[in-house]
Parts: structure tokens; C-alpha cells; sequence
């Protein structure tokens, strides 16, 4: 029986040694969970951040995406750098602009927010090519819809047709459902703004009569008219007669 | 003095009690001498790692919060805050794990021994429920973590309920607590996970335990010894009279030596690996695509994926209720003859192949294709092509597209997620009536999204979605005429 004691004594010292082990604190093991996986991989780099949580909907290089063109410098020559931290870290409700705060249910932290802010003036903004032009302000208030319907015949219409319905250049911009997933200073953004990657004019134009900002602010509020107060589902059960 | 003192009140609770005079003939009783065998050890592992279990899961439920809007936090807390508080919950995550895996070899040694047979059918039977008590535990444990994890497994567990004909609605109601996943689920899984099930497993365990003491432990099974009826209860208790070796300690050591092996296994394991999850706060307004279930339900997982849409309802929900008649009616269907796996080709080549499948569909669980791109909605662009000439509708409908999540699981340009179709091309195979009947009801592993997206957005992502055809094929239409509908 003498080994069963010395084997006794040495799996109750080897217990003893486990219990030792994580009672008196040896919290550091490598099981333990890191603070946050994100943040042990927290990067500051504007081009990973980038890629990793906009170029989804903003395009791989800032532009030819479905959401406005970041990579414009009119339009990072328009925005206030504040509304920039604001829209990233607030989002814009209804919108696939969701919130990217981490206090707002997002993956960014304060400083990477700052980092993407910084990058896109640093990177995609050239004071050069606009200065001493009159810029019209990023935001305004609606303005008169029936006016805007003026404004719209001429400046607009020579693209999206007569109503609004598309046309030779153009298309649709008056459908409900569109109206209904878009906000006003979206709509204002690209009046002001343009979508030059894709062929819409900034507030400049294309025959070099640049709108005013109220002119602006009216076409807007005739775009924002056509707000249908219910969208329907698509019909698709069954073919009617 | 201090140790005759404790001697004294053992004397005196023994005299009281009576327990250790009941206890002794237990484990002293004698077994077959070749049962004290390393392949005797799986049943009393499974045993310490429920013990195991009970115990990380009480320590675990003292700081547990049972709300849907607090249960997150308090594990975030475990895992952060409280000392070693993470350690408790790798020790209860890979437990379960753990207990899982030796519960199933513990039934493949028994199945291969013929140890369910004559007369030990009733032992088996309660082993089958063990197992299937023990799963429950693993899936209601899984949704207990409540992250995006358990929203999944939820949605795939009450899909899967909502196909019962007739009461389909009724048992996702008796599953959820409500037609949809809230608050009230949660405090019924807790209650199911903590209350219910342990108590079931409990007393199952220990009739199971009973009927072995009371039929002995299965003799090492020898070709050509055939189980008879007639003749085996006598035949038993002569070899144990002849051969037979006091359990303790002869064959309780190994019993020992496997259950410190396997308890120390798990520690170790939750030591170097930490915790699972919780991953990401379950919001159920975006529908999320983590469907990473724990390791023991990813053959399943991979098993829907693999299925053709339209044999998976019948499977889905015949599947289940054949494997587990089957498993209960092995005792009788081969009650007596042969117990030696050396005879028993068939029976081996049946395990095998169980083993292998379930194998297979994990390893394909666990690669990439069935599990989404986690980050593909905001950092996989849409292809410039499919933007350029698009409407303002359409360009929304991307949006909604990417926003949504679709691209998680569905790739454009060969970006993006490999779980569903590209859907490059879509707009050529199917209308416009089939894409917007995909996207409200979803089907074939993909979620119905009918109650997460606004008219709008429908209308917004069919738009876009019928842009998506090869320039020289046409869009797919319906025979009956021209589409219908808004534009
Ligand atoms: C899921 C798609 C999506 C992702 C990902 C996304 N955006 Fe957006 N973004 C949009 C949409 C849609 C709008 C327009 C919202 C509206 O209607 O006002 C928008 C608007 C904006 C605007 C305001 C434009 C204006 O009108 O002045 C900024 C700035 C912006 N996004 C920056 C970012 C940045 C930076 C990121 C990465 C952190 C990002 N977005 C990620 C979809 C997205
Ligand atoms: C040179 C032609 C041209 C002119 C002039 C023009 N647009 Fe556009 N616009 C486009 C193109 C091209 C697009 C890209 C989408 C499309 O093809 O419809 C577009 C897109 C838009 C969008 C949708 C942006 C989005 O994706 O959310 C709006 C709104 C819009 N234009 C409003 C206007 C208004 C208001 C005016 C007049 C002030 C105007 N456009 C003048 C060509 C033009
Ligand atoms: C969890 C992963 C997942 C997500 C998220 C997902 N899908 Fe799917 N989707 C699938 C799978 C899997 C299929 C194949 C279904 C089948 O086999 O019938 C599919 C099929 C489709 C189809 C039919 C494709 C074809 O060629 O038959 C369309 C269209 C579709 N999905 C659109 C969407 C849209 C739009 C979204 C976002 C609103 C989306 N999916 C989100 C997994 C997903």
C-alpha cells in the first residue's frame, strides 16, 4: 500500500496546486476575454475603416455607390465637418444610414468617428477648385413647393423629364417609394451637392446658371410634395383580369 | 481530539441515518471482472460532468438576469467585472460540450457492446431520454446567452415548429412565449433550462442509475455467447458468483481516473479558450446573420442547408420523430443473440456511417460557404456596374440591399457572402412576383423578412433586384402577362 499513499499525496498536491492556481487570482490565463474583440483590433486607419464599415453603400473609393459620393469635394466643401461626426454617429433615422456610435448600438468609438472625419477632408476635399465661389449653405429650410415646380421646368426637367418621371438623361425621381426612404437634406445634398459620378450636376448646373439657395430649398419642397402619406405593398398575389 | 470528535459525529449520524450501512452493499456490490475496463468509464464521465454542470450552473444563475433587456449585461459583467466570472462560464460552456460528446460515445459503447439488450431495455430507453434531456439543456443553454447566436437558433428552432401541420401557430406560442421573440421567451427558457429539464434529467438519472445497479453492469460481451431470455439472468449471476470483483474500488478507480480526466479536460480547455460569446446584443430589428449555432447542432445546421427546399418540411419534421421511435425500439427490435460487436457487422457499419454523416455535416458546418460574411453589408461595395444608369428607386433598393444584410449571405460581383444564391443574375431566373415572394417569406434558409421591411423598401429592393440581368438575357417574366403592381 505504499505506493497507493505516495500517489495519494501527489494528486492531492497537484490539487491543492490547481486550486492555488485560480483561487489566489491568476486571472490572466489566455481563456479570458479580451475587453472587446473590436477594440483589441482597434484601428485608426482611415482607409480600413473605410473599407470595413462604408464602402458597403458609399463605394469602394468613395463614389460610384448607391449612397451619395463622399469622395466629391463640393460636397465636403459644403457639409459643416459637426453635421460629418453627426450623421456618422447618429445616422439618419429611416435610412439605411444606420448609427455608428457605440453609445447608438454601432461599432465605432469617438476617436475612430473622428478618424473617418479627418481622412475624408484630409483625402477627398480640395479647397483649391472652389475658392472665392459663393457656396450655397448645406442646410436651408423647405421652401415653396410651387415655386420649386419653376425652378424645376428649368433646371431640371431637361433630364428627368417634364414631371419628374424620368427622362432623357434622368430617371424617376418623384416615385413614392423612393420619396419614402430618402430624408429632405438628402434630397437638398444632392441638389446642392450633385452626383457628378453619376452624371447629376451640382447646385451649378450644367448651363451655368447656378440655383440660389432658396432656389434650392424650392425644389426641394417640390421633390418632398410628392411624398405620398401611405405607400402601398407591391402587388404581386395574383395577375387582375 | 479534534479527530476523535468528528469520528463521534460520523458514528452518530451514521447511527441516525443509516445511510452508509445502505451504501456499502452499493459499492461493494460485485461486477464481472472484465467490466473493469477503461471502456467502462464514458457513463460515470457523463455523470461527473453533470455534476460539473450543476455546479458552474448554480454559481452562474446567482448573477444571471433572466431579462431580455439585462441577461446580455450580466454576462458582459461575468465575463469582465466579476472575478473569474469568465471561467465560470468557459467551465459551463465547454461542460456542455463536453458532456454531450461523452454522452454519445457512452451510448456508441453500449450500442456496440449490446448492452441494451435482454434486460436491459428499460436502461437504455431512459438513456435515450437522457440524451434527449441533455440536447435540450444544450439548445435552451445556447439561447440563454441571448446574443445574436441565440436569436438565430430561436428563429431556425420556431420555423421549424411553425411547420406542424394544424398546430404549427400554437407550438411556436407554447416555444416563445408569444408570437415573436421577446422578453417572455426568455423567462420560459430560463425557466425550462434551470427548472424543468434538470429536474426531468435528475430523476431519469436516477432510475437509470437504479436499473443498473439492480441488472449489474453489462458483461464484456463474447462472440457466440448469445442472449437468450430463457436462460441469461442465470447464466449472469453465475459469472459474477464465479469471476466477479467488488466495484469499489477495483472497478470505481478507472471510473476515477475518467472522471477527474474529463473534469480537468473541460477546465483546461475553458482555461486556454475562455467563453463563447455572448456575441453582439440581439436586436430584434435587424435580422442578423450569425447563424453559428454551438458544435453539437452545426451537422443539423449544415444538414438544412444541404437539403432541397422542398423535402426539408418532411424531413424537418418526420426526421426527428423516426430517429428518436427508432432509438426507443432498438431494445426490442434486436433484444436478444448476439452482443458482440465482432458478429454484429451491421450494427457497426450502421455506427460508422451515423459517425461519419454527422462528421461530415460538421465539418461542412463549420467551413465557410454556410456561415455569412458577418461585415459584408457595409464593407462589400455594390459593383459600380450595378449602379451606374440606375434609378433613384433602384439605387435605394441597394441600400436596402446592403443595409438589410443581404449580402452577408448573398454575393454581387463575387463579393460577399456564399450561404444563399449570387444574385447576379437573379432578375433572368426569377420575376418579379417569385423575387418579392422571396424576400417577404423567405424559404429554403433564408429568413422571411416580411415583417422587417416597410412597403417601400420591398418596393425599393425588387426594383433594384430586376436590374440584375446579364445585358443579352432578358428579365424573367410571368406567362400570364404583363407585370403588375407600382411601376
Ligand atoms: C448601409 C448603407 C450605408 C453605410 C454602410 C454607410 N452609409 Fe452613409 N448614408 C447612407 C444613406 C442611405 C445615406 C442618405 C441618408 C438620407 O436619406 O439622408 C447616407 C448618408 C451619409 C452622409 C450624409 C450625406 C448628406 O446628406 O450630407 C454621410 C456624411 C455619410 N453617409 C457617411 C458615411 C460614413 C462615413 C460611413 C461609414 C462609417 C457610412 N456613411 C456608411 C447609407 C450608408
Ligand atoms: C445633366 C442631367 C441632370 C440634371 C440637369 C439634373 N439631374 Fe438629377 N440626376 C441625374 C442623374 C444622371 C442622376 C442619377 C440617377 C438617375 O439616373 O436618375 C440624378 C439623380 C438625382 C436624384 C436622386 C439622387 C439619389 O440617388 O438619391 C435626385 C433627387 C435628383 N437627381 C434631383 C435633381 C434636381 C432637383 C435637379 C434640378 C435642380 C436635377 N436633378 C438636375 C441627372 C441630372
Ligand atoms: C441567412 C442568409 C440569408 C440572408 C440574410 C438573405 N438570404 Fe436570400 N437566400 C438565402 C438562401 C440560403 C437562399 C436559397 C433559398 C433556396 O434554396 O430556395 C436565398 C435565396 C434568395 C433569392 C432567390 C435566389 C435564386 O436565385 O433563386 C433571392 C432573390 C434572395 N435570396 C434575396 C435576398 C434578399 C433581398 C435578402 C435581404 C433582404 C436576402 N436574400 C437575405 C440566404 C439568405
Amino acid at each position: 500500500m505504499r505506493r497507493g499513499a505516495s500517489q495519494r499525496a501527489g494528486s492531492g498536491a497537484f490539487l491543492v496546486l490547481m486550486l492555488g492556481f485560480f483561487v489566489l487570482g491568476c486571472d490572466s490565463l489566455p481563456g479570458r476575454p479580451k475587453e472587446s474583440a473590436e477594440e483589441a483590433a482597434q484601428s485608426m486607419d482611415f482607409e480600413l475603416l473605410y473599407a470595413t464599415h462604408c464602402a458597403g453603400c458609399h463605394g469602394a473609393d468613395g463614389n460610384l455607390g448607391p449612397a451619395l459620393d463622399l469622395h466629391d469635394p463640393v460636397y465636403l466643401a459644403l457639409v459643416p465637418p459637426n453635421r460629418l461626426r453627426a450623421v456618422i454617429e447618429d445616422g439618419v433615422p429611416g435610412t439605411a444610414m444606420t448609427a455608428f456610435a457605440k453609445e447608438r448600438g454601432g461599432s465605432l468609438t469617438e476617436p475612430q468617428i473622428e478618424a473617418l472625419v479627418q481622412g475624408m477632408l484630409a483625402r477627398w476635399s480640395d479647397a483649391q477648385s472652389l475658392r472665392g465661389m459663393a457656396l450655397p449653405p448645406y442646410a436651408g429650410p423647405l421652401g415653396d413647393p410651387r415655386r420649386g415646380a419653376e425652378v424645376y421646368a428649368t433646371a431640371c426637367g431637361s433630364c428627368h423629364g417634364g414631371e419628374g418621371r424620368g427622362g432623357k438623361k434622368g430617371h424617376d425621381i418623384v416615385d413614392s417609394s423612393y420619396l419614402a426612404l430618402v430624408s429632405d437634406q438628402a434630397l437638398r445634398s444632392v441638389v446642392i451637392a450633385g452626383r457628378t459620378d453619376l452624371g447629376m450636376p451640382d447646385w451649378r448646373g450644367t448651363r451655368g446658371s447656378p440655383l440660389t439657395s432658396q432656389q434650392g430649398s424650392d425644389v426641394v419642397a417640390w421633390l418632398a410634395a410628392h411624398r405620398a402619406p401611405v405607400v402601398g405593398r407591391p402587388i404581386f398575389e395574383k395577375p387582375r383580369g | 481530539m479534534p479527530m476523535r470528535f468528528a469520528t463521534a459525529i460520523a458514528k452518530w449520524l451514521e447511527d441516525r441515518t443509516g445511510l452508509g450501512a445502505a451504501l456499502t452493499p452499493i459499492l461493494g456490490h460485485t461486477v464481472p471482472r472484465r467490466t473493469a475496463s477503461f471502456w467502462y468509464v464514458f457513463g460515470s464521465s457523463t455523470l461527473a460532468l453533470f455534476a460539473l454542470q450543476v455546479a458552474t450552473g448554480v454559481c452562474l444563475a446567482l448573477v444571471y438576469v433572466p431579462s431580455a433587456d439585462q441577461a446580455y449585461q450580466s454576462l458582459v459583467y461575468l465575463n469582465h467585472g466579476a472575478h473569474l466570472g469568465w471561467f465560470l462560464r468557459a467551465a459551463h460552456f465547454w461542460g456542455s460540450n463536453a458532456m454531450v460528446l461523452v454522452l454519445v460515445v457512452h451510448m456508441l459503447q453500449v450500442f456496440l457492446f449490446g448492452a441494451y439488450k435482454y434486460p436491459r431495455e428499460l436502461t437504455w430507453i431512459c438513456g435515450v431520454f437522457l440524451l434527449l434531456c441533455t440536447l435540450g439543456m444544450a439548445f435552451t443553454g445556447q439561447v440563454l446567452r441571448w446574443d445574436q447566436d441565440a436569436y438565430w437558433g430561436l428563429g431556425i428552432g420556431a420555423s421549424i415548429a411553425s411547420r406542424a401541420p394544424g398546430i404549427g401557430p400554437g407550438l411556436v406560442h407554447v416555444l416563445l412565449g408569444g408570437p415573436i421573440i421577446g422578453g417572455r421567451t426568455l423567462s420560459r427558457f430560463f425557466t425550462v433550462h434551470v427548472f424543468l429539464v434538470p429536474a426531468l434529467l435528475m430523476a431519469l438519472l436516477g432510475l437509470h442509475l437504479w436499473l443498473v445497479l439492480r441488472l449489474g453492469v453489462n458483461e464484456w460481451p463474447m462472440p457466440g455467447r448469445l442472449v437468450d431470455r430463457e436462460t441469461y439472468r442465470k447464466r449472469y449471476e453465475e459469472e459474477v458468483q464465479r469471476d466477479g470483483v467488488p466495484f469499489f474500488p477495483l472497478a470505481a478507480r478507472k471510473d476515477m481516473i475518467a472522471m477527474a480526466a474529463v473534469v480537468l479536460a473541460v477546465l483546461v480547455c475553458a482555461a486556454l479558450f475562455g467563453p463563447h460569446g455572448p456575441r453582439g446584443f440581439p436586436d430584434p430589428t435587424v435580422i442578423d446573420t450569425a447563424p453559428r449555432p454551438d458544435f453539437f447542432f452545426l451537422w443539423l445546421f449544415a444538414l438544412f442547408a444541404l437539403l432541397p427546399a422542398w423535402t426539408e418540411t418532411f424531413i424537418l419534421l418526420v426526421g426527428p420523430v423516426v430517429a428518436i421511435g427508432f432509438l426507443v425500439a432498438l431494445p426490442f427490435l434486436s433484444g436478444a443473440g448476439e452482443k458482440s460487436w465482432l458478429r454484429r457487422p451491421g450494427s457497426v457499419l450502421a455506427a460508422l456511417l451515423i459517425l461519419l454523416a454527422i462528421g461530415t455535416l460538421t465539418g461542412l458546418g463549420t467551413t465557410s460557404p454556410w456561415s455569412p460574411l458577418m461585415d459584408g453589408w457595409s464593407a462589400t461595395p455594390v459593383p459600380p456596374i450595378y449602379v451606374k444608369g440606375r434609378s433613384a428607386l433602384e439605387l435605394r433598393g441597394a441600400l436596402v440591399l446592403q443595409f438589410k444584410q443581404c449580402r452577408n449571405c448573398h454575393s454581387l460581383g463575387g463579393e460577399g457572402g456564399l450561404r444563399g444564391p449570387a444574385l447576379d443574375g437573379v432578375a433572368s431566373r426569377l420575376t418579379r412576383d417569385q423575387l418579392i415572394r422571396q424576400v417577404l417569406q423567405g424559404g429554403g434558409n433564408m429568413p422571411a423578412y416580411g415583417k422587417n421591411l416597410s412597403p417601400a423598401e420591398v418596393t425599393a429592393l425588387v426594383a433594384f433586384m430586376q436590374t440584375l440581368h446579364p445585358v443579352d438575357e432578358p428579365v424573367a417574366r410571368t406567362a400570364a402577362g404583363p407585370l403588375l403592381g407600382p411601376r
